[in-house]
């Protein structure tokens, strides 16, 4: 066999990397006590064992919730289902949800990708951008004709999901390391945020706030919030309505700005 | 914060002090640590006694939250230089231009000493292996890697430097030694060199070279960093895990290395199975006690 040019003998070793394909062995000088083969396995097992300690690492909950067979099945079958493109492990598994809901055994109980993707968003969450926060001192400096046109944005750690089972409360109970109760199904919406000391913070939320959510992230402004409280809520009073979910997202901080 | 000075100990005559430069170089540092996660609060709290941190660039490519909060709160306090591991300088892939910017936005974040990679590929066909796979030392791989760091450079604004590292196989593709492509690769490119004495250590032993030639092989004026580190010893072989103590065959060839190369910035790399911060420090102590013996400073 020849030599390799650069490209080939690259593509050869990635090859033996991800696919276990052992025509690296012939461009590697045989040396000393030691096999070509127990060379390059110290490359391959290094590979593996990385990748396998970042999903370790991101996904601590669901590992709970596999157990240790079900959970190196499937780290097995996602570094062979995604190869990491990012140049920071803190990407590799951003896939695995997806990863969950396609591949047996894991696809038949959907609660899992669910757990997954939950743990991602707190991630997201964590090292998001960070923005300076309104606070009700800058609320009360607004003139009373600010107050119908006024518009809100999120802080950029703010992460908006719903779920079609229980994984938030199973996520909870293993998180206290206690058994969580069997999957159900529980159409269900929550908010992830980071807060103003840094620490990552998530509660449910009603209908009515994700709706106002929602047109916020439209970019609607007060008024049509009111409008739309006035529209489907019993509330004899809408703008004190308004102003209470206004309150709890100051006192949760995860308002950045008014415009 | 406490800052390492250095003074020529007049009383001590070592048999090395007329061999070696005992000016400081301008570009020591001092003894460093590698920052890692578990210690942000502690050194934040304490201020320990180090003299700069080494950070992994890619754990500070994020947008915000607590690393950039502890990452800059820390670099008030402490000179940093900048660690990477993605940079793949000697992938057949075209140079990663969003890395690159990413790289660049650090750089200007954190006004760094300096900017570090590794002389290996990560990946290729845009697939990371997120490890730091040897290069074949041929004329092909030294005219690439010599481009791709002009690039680099030239990109960011300033030198970088390069680090040796440890490997397991050689490839029948090679024409020279590591440490003549090292250095060759310093020399046309214009980079340093950032010399990692245990990474020349584990490779002497898996690939059965004298480590005081590659030593001897590299030219004094172009390293500007030691690392040193710990590794697991199979008996047959060696694996470089960074989750030991610095072992006494390293610390032997950090006193050749500080022989031939003089006082050099020096820092303790810990990635696995760390310990307290100040257990760390007193290794790094160690570190300085044998540059000061062996090149007869007094070190306050």
């Amino acid at each position: 066999m020849g030599k390799n040019s650069l490209a080939s003998l690259q593509k050869i070793m990635m090859g033996y990397l991800l696919k276990g394909e052992t025509i690296i062995e012939q461009s590697v000088v045989e040396q000393g006590n030691v096999s070509n083969q127990t060379r390059l396995n110290i490359y391959k097992n290094a590979y593996q064992a990385r990748l396998k300690e970042v999903i370790d690492n991101d996904h601590p909950i669901l590992g709970m919730y596999l157990g240790d067979d079900l959970f190196d099945e499937m780290v097995a079958g996602y570094i062979d289902y995604s190869p990491s493109s990012y140049t920071s492990l803190r990407d590799y598994a951003n896939q695995l949800p997806l990863f969950l809901t396609k591949q047996k055994p894991f696809n038949q109980h959907p609660i899992i990708s669910e757990i997954a993707q939950f743990e991602r968003l707190l991630l997201d969450a964590f090292d998001a951008e960070d923005a300076n926060r309104y606070t009700k001192d800058d609320l009360l400096k607004l003139s009373p004709s600010d107050w119908l046109a006024l518009t809100f944005r999120f802080h950029p750690s703010v992460q908006l999901t719903s779920f079609e089972w229980n994984c938030v409360e199973s996520w909870q109970a293993l998180k206290k390391e206690t058994a969580p109760d069997p999957a159900f199904k529980k159409s269900n919406n929550w908010l992830l945020w980071r807060n103003p000391e840094r620490l990552t913070q998530f509660r449910s939320l009603s209908e009515e706030e994700v709706i106002l959510i929602r047109m916020i992230l439209n970019g609607d402004n007060f008024s049509a919030l009111c409008e739309s409280l006035y529209n489907n809520s019993n509330a004899d009073d809408v703008s004190v309505l308004a102003l209470n979910y206004i309150n709890s997202w100051l006192d949760d901080g995860i308002l950045r700005s008014f415009s | 914060m406490w800052v390492v000075r250095l003074v020529r100990n007049d009383q001590r005559g070592g048999a090395l002090s007329s061999a070696v430069n005992n000016s400081l170089p301008e570009h020591f540092l001092g003894f460093g640590l590698g920052l890692r996660t578990d210690h942000f609060q502690e050194v934040i709290d304490s201020k320990p006694p180090v003299d700069w941190f080494e950070v992994v660039s890619e754990n500070f490519m994020v947008n915000g939250g607590k690393p950039k909060h502890y990452l800059h709160s820390i670099r008030e306090f402490y000179p940093m230089v900048m660690h990477g591991v993605s940079l793949s300088i000697g992938s057949t892939d075209p140079l990663n231009k969003a890395y690159l910017k990413q790289l660049k936005v650090l750089v200007n974040e954190l006004q760094p000493e300096w900017v570090s990679d590794h002389l290996c590929w990560t990946g290729a066909h845009q697939v990371n292996s997120h490890d730091l796979l040897p290069m074949p030392y041929n004329n092909e791989a030294l005219n690439h890697i010599v481009d791709r760091i002009s690039h680099v450079q030239d990109y960011l604004g300033q030198p970088i430097l390069m680090e040796n590292v440890s490997s397991y196989i050689t490839y029948v593709e090679s024409e020279m030694t590591e440490w003549e492509f090292l250095n060759e690769v310093a020399k046309r490119s214009g980079c340093y060199i950032l010399l990692d004495i245990n990474n020349i250590y584990v490779s002497a032993r898996n690939h059965n070279f004298s480590a005081q030639d590659y030593l001897n092989g590299i030219s004094k004026d172009k390293v500007r960093q030691f690392h040193l580190a710990g590794h697991t010893d199979y008996g047959d072989y060696v694996i470089d895990t960074h989750d030991h103590d610095v072992a006494d065959p390293v610390w032997a060839l950090y006193k050749a290395a500080l022989q031939r190369f003089g006082m050099m910035s020096t820092m303790i790399e810990r990635d696995d199975n760390i310990p307290p911060l100040q257990d760390l420090i007193t290794e790094l102590n160690i570190a300085k006690t044998i540059a000061q013996d062996t090149l007869n400073y007094g070190i306050k």
